[in-house]
């Protein structure tokens, strides 16, 4: 692997505008387990201010391949470029602090701590306490109720609520969604995906793996299909929608 | 948020993305110091047996400071060989274990909120609510939502 540097930018033809580059891209990514790889080279890119679903059967390598990007997997191969830069081998705590945020399949919020203080401890340094608090609750009313309950106490979908909410309280430039949709009934499901509409309309760059598809497919601007440790079909979420029974059951 | 609140943002994002200070996989600086660890822990033990040699070899006091030294290097080579080890090989196990601990807290949690409030998981209470709403039975929803929980453990 060379140095670390800025991606090449191949030349648009003469006349054409000239497109965005992507904030976020994936080139050739491959990771594993061991011994046992995962992901065979995975190519993807999100765009500024783009919602993009992927979608995918378990054991896909949704997962790794967040894991990849948000700094907590080591690659094999391939590159990720953040902004235009490749941050292969930066940490987890850099990416999130300049505003990669990954909110975690199982939520990953601090069971024995209060609703407050689980806000607290995502207010790093820059971020007032309050302004964290007072906003989380603002889009969510219901943690404020809840604020001195243990978190681990919550019902799924408040507990949900609490994750994105502790990912948006560090201002996200990039939010990455990991299965937001797991374990909750439909009616949850459908508050946390408008919120997430809500963070789109705003303008934030949001990349979501989920197996809920109707709902995702609502709210995204462009689909994926991850399909064995590959991403087998990017475009329109339409035109994913039609192809999402052949990608599961194999037709 | 407004759109030129968010290219301001994007902007600042690309800007910090930039100055952010990376280091190039390729050294493999981690595996490096656990190799370096490895070998400190092996050479360590080794000159201090050998200075116990040198030392009782011979009746040359000078001789027997040098394998003093020879030995104070040993027991120095082994501590940092052994720091070196537990920072590079331990820093992942332990990583998991925290991961694992958090996870089984978490699940505690759930365990001692449902023994105490004597109510079903939080996840069956609402897939009976939200199946209330769209006028199933809430054991049929109950049921849903322990599959869920089973594939979740499982």
């Amino acid at each position: 692997m060379t140095a670390l540097g800025p991606a090449p930018a191949p030349a648009p033809p003469a006349g054409d505008p000239v497109p965005a580059p992507p904030l976020v891209e994936l080139r050739g990514v491959r990771a594993a387990y061991g011994t046992i790889e995962v992901l065979h080279g995975v190519d993807l890119s999100l765009m500024p201010g783009e919602v993009l679903a992927v979608l995918g059967p378990n054991g896909a390598g949704k997962t790794t391949m967040l894991n990849v990007l948000a700094g907590l997997h080591p690659l094999s191969g391939g590159d990720v470029f953040v902004a235009g830069r490749r941050t292969n081998g930066a940490s987890a705590a850099d990416l999130a602090r300049v505003g990669l945020c990954l909110v975690p399949e199982g939520r990953g919020i601090f069971p024995n701590l209060t609703v407050r203080e689980n806000l607290r401890m995502a207010a790093h340094a820059g971020h007032d306490p309050r302004a964290v608090e007072e906003a989380a609750y603002e889009r969510f009313p219901r943690l404020a109720q809840r604020r001195r309950q243990l978190a681990g106490t919550l019902s799924g979908g408040e507990q949900q609520m609490l994750a994105l909410a502790r990912g948006l309280a560090t201002d996200p430039a990039v939010l990455v969604l990991d299965e937001l949709s797991m374990g909750l009934a439909p009616l949850v499901v459908e508050e946390l995906y408008g919120q997430v509409a809500e963070l789109a309309r705003r303008g934030v760059s949001i990349l979501v793996v989920e197996q809920f598809a109707r709902v995702v497919l609502g709210v995204a601007d462009r689909a994926a299909i991850m399909l064995g440790g590959r991403v087998t079909d990017v475009g329109a979420p339409d035109e994913i929608e039609s192809k999402l029974s052949a990608a599961y059951l194999g037709g | 948020m407004s759109d030129n609140d968010n290219t301001e943002r994007v902007e600042r994002f690309k800007a910090e993305v930039a100055a952010m200070h990376l280091r190039d996989p390729a050294t493999g600086l981690d595996r490096l110091l656990v190799r370096l660890g490895v070998a400190g822990l092996v050479a360590g033990p080794c000159f201090s047996i050998a200075a116990w040699f040198i030392a009782h070899g011979t009746r040359n006091p000078l001789q027997q400071r040098d394998a003093i030294v020879v030995g104070l290097i040993g027991v120095t080579l082994a501590v940092v060989g052994g720091a070196l080890f537990v920072k590079g090989a331990m820093a992942g196990f332990l990583r998991f274990w925290m991961a694992r601990l958090c996870y089984e807290q978490g699940a505690q949690a759930d365990r001692l909120a449902a023994a105490l409030t004597g109510r079903t998981s939080p996840e069956a209470a609402e897939a009976a609510a939200a199946a209330a709403s769209d006028g199933r039975a809430p054991a049929e929803a109950e049921t849903a939502a322990g599959d869920k929980d089973a594939s979740r453990t499982g």
